[in-house]
């Protein structure tokens, strides 16, 4: 059986390119993404191991509940005294222990000029440390120049210096939170043994000058390095007896796995990510699959009834067809891993080239290939079922019958399953969208399936009419070609619906996600409306510096400056998000979305729907705990739109909980008169000798940054959709083919009684263009449908207006079109160039 | 069952196929079409049976319900001593596999597999060996041992329908139909595969029923049944063409 499997597969190859090409597809989608972030993995573990090769142990905060630690990049609280240096310095085995301390700032380019621009502010991430002198500690070799001996002397690796513009001698400026800070270009480093630092710039400066821009001599961290022939995990724990609460002594071997480990979770919900999008290429594949098979099968019912006939039992041909598509599928998965790699390859080329090194070694991960098989072949062995159980009742009498044609049963069964099919999809996406349970996106996504197929089942008895109905147009527009292609859409409903299904899946996803961003935007020029702020202040680096907020307070014209804080506090052992606001002038400058106003907060808590869901309500008391220390609150208000923060406290309550919590958002009120457009020249001037990297974004523009933004979300998903919309494509253009193949000797015919080349090139043109605007249109309406469902679902976020996307289902439509021309255009070819004699011989 | 049963008792003389009182319609109602009207037949091992009548009188049905690709309406057919109605759907194709062998008048080869394959494909499918020396004999008689690396599109139809004999005869099947087989053939080549079987059954004792229309074929058999109208109208022992050709006249073919 598995030779004649093998046979068939190789005695006509042409029928399965495309098939193959679909599976290759969503295969090299998983593929290049499992490579790329192996690669990454690969690339970071390389740089934790060096960060903390030199060091024998790592004396640090313990991580905690309140989960701060998890950012492997994020600067850290100065919690140990000089006096704990000293501590750890005593410990046996002890050889010597260094403070470090990381400062927040960006080494700014030499050609640096402020922009307002959200986008470019931010430039490559800095590193910037206190400089030990011991390369075991610092991580870093000098390899030019001197060590930063005087407060105002810095060093910066290897290849910054040129990226940055800067030669030895040169003022660096950075800027930082309490200012741009100058400095004189003294040394050059190289971290490690290669300066891989992903992109990233690194530079030290003295003790004293770290101290005094964080504004705190304490440390976040301190380096052991222990004596000859010591235990480094002995030592760590001897360390551990004496420090104080919350922090631990960690051998600096752990600490780079355990860096990797955490790094390696984050990549994992890219794979996840990206296997979902390979998932939903290989859904779109699967139904070409089923139609390849399905035609094969047909045109092969001589050739089966033949094997029937000398004995071949219906099992025997079930298998036969199942292991050709096991061959079919691992050949292409093998084709779709290669190109996958290749991609990521390519890809990776391309980044490092723009942005430096920040992969490892790309090679195949085991995980690209087995995934890339076991997606390969599950598809395609179930996507082939259904056409082998047909071809397995195929009864041997077939073999005897003139022409090969599908069997014309009745739709009924089809559409009764699909419409049950359908009912049962909307209800589990209903169940999952209003009904509050867990897991919604579990109900939700497997309802989107099951309602997808349910649709593809009842396309096939919509299309029948539907294609009906155009026959009276076509043919008046297009005379008999037009006839004729409305004749063979009516002709195989199941085929055509299956084939514009395909397209259907990728369109209904395009318009969810459309309708999602375009009722995000209207959303978003909502909460414009009750805007009272002139700007909106953002930080390119994460949090606004206290002192930005005095230059701009200190200006002229300046009304008030009112500003958002985030922070993490406990609640009943739980960690929950807690913005910090100004009650009296909040609410002045921005309409929130909540009840009572801000002003009415009188020293308690608001608390948000997510806060409600969980049994909490107005009156309730909070036992809130965080780094700072605790508060009891009362429950005063309600903010109403979730994902914001969970609990909203005064300043006063968010300094006793929190400390110095980082402002994440600032808003700028001016006085009545002043001309908003020169107010916002003068600021940044202002802003521009000390927090040069602050953004000032008037509400317009901070409106459309927003938009871009989420534009740029819509394009990204656009992009990874593309695949499954290319296999769509793919899949018109091989049932057209095949049923090209299909309908040979008719074609002959219909050259032989004079039909014109060009007419049957129209002819397929016609039909592929209405199978592709047919399955655009019912995908527009389901994900339109569904995209609304999504948006009401989330009225807790704050979403009011489902918004159609009008401009984009146009552009959808048109597209479609064009697609189905371009998908015709090959198999149009073969029809028109077919020999008559050939054609009317061919034995098919 | 309607039809009266056992007018002619089954014969104990080696039997190859039978069928009893077999009838076939098609449609309902108006529409109804007797295609097989009550026959009683018996297929004789080692005989060469040839079955005529004019179009539409029933003989590929007869063909296809003895050789269980088709079942009777009403009625019993045998293969050996097992009778087919009683057989499941895998059952039948088990016998089929294991006892029939099958020549068509056109699309006997299966496009992908190569002549050779194709001669196998039966020994293949049951697992059982290829018995080289007589798969040699065969081919030899057939004379198609240059073309066995081809594949039946390389071939011309006298040798495909040479290549479907073979397949029939290397698997020593009990009884062979052949509906037609040299329907599609001029008359020389025709004439060679009829020889060719005609030698089966003479030199190695094969069994073979064959449907035809050309009075030259049916010379070659041994005994030949008349059919018109789903029933057997007459039988001829040791036909010559001329004695064919008469009687064919006689029932206004
Ligand atoms: N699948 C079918 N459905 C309906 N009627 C059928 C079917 N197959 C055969 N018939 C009818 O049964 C009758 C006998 O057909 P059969 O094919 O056995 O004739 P035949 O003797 O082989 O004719 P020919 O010499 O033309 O091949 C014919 O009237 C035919 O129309
Ligand atoms: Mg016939």
């Amino acid at each position: 059986m598995f030779r004649l499997a093998v046979k068939s597969v190789k005695h006509n190859p042409k029928r399965l390119v495309l098939t193959a090409v679909a599976v290759a597809l969503g295969v090299a989608l998983a593929a290049a993404t499992f490579t790329l972030t192996n690669a990454l993995s690969g690339g970071f573990s390389k740089l934790f191991d060096e960060i903390y090769a030199g060091t024998d142990v790592i004396v640090e905060e313990a991580p905690d509940e309140l989960g701060d630690s998890e950012d492997p990049f994020a600067a850290t609280d100065a919690i140990f005294a000089h006096g704990d240096v000293d501590d750890v310095a005593a410990v046996d085995g002890v050889a010597s222990a260094w403070g470090g301390r990381q400062v927040s700032g960006t080494v700014l380019a030499a050609d640096f000029e402020p922009s307002n621009d959200v986008m470019a502010a931010g430039g490559a991430p800095s590193q910037i440390f206190n400089w030990a002198g011991d390369p075991r500690v610092d991580q870093a070799t000098l390899i030019e120049g001197e060590g930063p001996a005087s407060d105002d002397e810095i060093v910066l690796d290897v290849d910054a210096a040129p990226r940055l513009g800067y030669a030895l001698g040169d003022t660096v400026s950075i800027s930082t939170d309490i200012g741009v800070e100058e400095f004189t270009l003294v040394g050059l480093v190289r971290f490690g043994e290669s300066n891989s630092l992903q992109g990233a710039t690194l530079a030290y400066m003295t003790d004293a000058r770290s101290a005094a821009i964080n504004g705190d001599d304490g440390y976040d961290q301190i380096s052991v390095i222990v004596e000859d022939g010591a235990d480094a995990s002995a030592v760590a724990e001897a360390i551990d007896e004496i420090l104080p609460e919350g922090t631990r002594a960690i051998t600096g071997e752990d600490k780079a796995a355990e860096q990797t480990a955490q790094f390696d979770e984050i990549l994992q919900y890219i794979d996840i990510f990206a296997i979902a999008f390979a998932l939903i290429a290989l859904f779109v594949g699967a139904y070409i699959i089923v139609n390849t098979f399905r035609i094969i099968v047909t045109q092969r019912t001589r050739e089966f009834g033949l094997l029937r006939a000398i004995g071949v039992s219906g099992r025997q041909l079930r298998t036969m067809i199942l292991l050709e598509a096991l061959v079919v599928a691992v050949v292409s998965a093998t084709i779709g891993i290669v190109v996958g790699y290749l991609g990521a390859l390519g890809l990776s080329v391309v980044v490092e080239a723009l942005s430096g090194e920040i992969f490892g070694t790309v090679t195949l991960p085991i995980d690209a290939v087995v995934w890339g098989y076991v997606l390969g072949a599950l598809v395609t062995i179930v996507a082939a079922i259904m056409p082998a159980i047909h071809a397995s009742t195929i009864s041997p009498m077939e073999a005897l019958r003139e022409s090969a044609t599908e069997s014309k049963k009745p739709l009924r069964l089809r559409n009764i399953v699909g419409g049950a099919l359908t009912l049962l999809g909307v209800v589990a996406i209903v169940v999952g969208l209003y009904m509050g349970i867990e897991k919604p996106y579990i109900p939700v996504g497997a309802g989107a399936m099951i309602l997808i197929i349910g649709v593809t089942l009842l396309a096939a008895q919509v299309l029948v009419p539907l294609a009906y109905a155009l026959k009276a147009m076509l043919t008046r527009i297009f005379r008999v070609d037009g006839k004729l292609a409305a004749n063979n859409i009516h002709r195989e409903p199941r085929r055509s619906a299956n084939t514009a299904a395909a397209l259907m899946i990728g369109v209904m996803l395009l318009a969810l996600v459309a309708t999602f961003t375009e009722s995000m935007k209207s959303l978003v020029t909502e909460q414009f409306q009750g805007n009272n702020a002139d700007f909106f202040v953002f930080s390119a680096q994460g949090a606004i510096p206290e002192g930005a907020l005095e230059v701009i307070e200190g200006e002229d014209g300046v009304a008030y400056v009112t500003s958002t804080g985030l922070g993490t506090v406990l609640l009943d052992g739980e960690a929950t998000a807690v913005g910090v606001i100004d009650p009296d002038t909040a609410e002045l400058a921005f309409d929130y979305n909540n009840e009572p106003d801000f002003d009415q907060m009188d020293g308690g808590a608001f608390i948000d729907p997510s806060m409600v869901d969980a049994g909490f309500e107005v009156g309730d008391e909070l036992m809130l705990e965080g780094a700072e220390g605790t508060a009891t609150l009362t429950v005063t208000g309600r903010y109403l739109n979730e994902g914001d923060a969970q609990v909203w406290v005064d300043e006063e309550t968010g300094h006793a909980l929190l400390g110095d919590y980082p402002i994440v958002q600032s808003m700028v009120v001016l006085d009545d008169g002043v001309d908003p457009e020169a107010a916002q020249d003068q600021l940044l001037d202002a802003l521009a000798v000390d927090y040069p990297l602050l953004v000032l974004q008037s509400p317009g523009e901070f409106e459309q940054l927003a938009n871009q933004f989420i534009d740029l979300l819509l394009g990204v998903i656009s992009a990874m959709l593309g695949a499954a919309l290319i296999i769509a494509l793919l899949g018109v253009a091989n049932t057209l083919l095949l049923s090209v193949t299909e309908r040979t000797r008719e074609i002959g015919l219909l050259r032989a009684v004079g039909v014109r080349r060009r007419s049957i090139r129209r002819m397929i043109r016609i039909e592929s263009m209405v199978m592709a605007v047919f399955g655009t249109v019912l995908g527009m309406i389901l994900g339109v449908g569904l995209g609304a469902a999504l948006v009401r679902a989330l009225e807790d976020f704050g979403f009011t207006t489902i918004t159609v996307p009008w401009a984009w289902l146009a552009l959808y439509t048109i597209a479609a079109a064009i697609a189905g021309v371009v998908a015709a255009w090959w198999p149009a070819h073969r029809a028109a160039k077919m020999d008559i004699l050939e054609a009317i011989a061919f034995d098919g | 069952m309607t039809t009266t049963l056992i007018e002619t008792p089954r014969t104990s003389v080696a039997v190859a196929a039978s069928m009893r009182g077999g009838t076939k319609t098609y449609g309902h109602g108006d529409a109804e079409v007797r295609a097989l009207d009550g026959i009683d037949v018996d297929v004789a091992t080692g005989e060469f049976t040839a079955i005529m009548g004019p179009s539409g009188s029933g003989k590929s049905t007869l063909l296809h319900t003895l050789a269980g690709l088709d079942r009777l309406t009403a009625g019993q057919s045998w293969i050996g001593d097992q009778e087919l109605s009683r057989l499941s759907e895998d059952k039948i194709t088990q016998v089929r596999r294991d006892k029939i062998g099958f020549v068509f008048q056109a699309f006997n080869l299966i496009p992908s597999l190569s002549a050779r394959e194709n001669i196998t494909l039966p020994l293949d499918i049951s697992g059982r060996r290829v018995e080289q020396a007589w798969f040699d004999e065969v081919i030899g008689i057939l004379g198609l041992g240059d073309r066995l690396t081809h594949l039946p599109a390389e071939l011309s139809g006298g040798q495909q329908q040479r290549v479907a004999v073979a397949r029939a005869l290397v698997a020593r099947p009990e009884l062979i139909f052949a509906d037609e087989p040299s329907g599609n053939l001029d008359s020389r080549s025709g004439g060679e595969l009829l020889a060719f079987m005609r030698r089966a059954v003479t030199d190695f004792g094969q069994t073979i029923a064959m449907v035809t229309h050309d009075p030259t074929a049916a010379s070659f058999a041994d005994r030949v049944l008349f059919l018109a109208d789903g029933r057997i109208v007459d039988e001829m022992r040791d036909p010559t063409a001329e004695l064919v050709l008469d009687r064919m006249k006689q029932m206004g073919h």
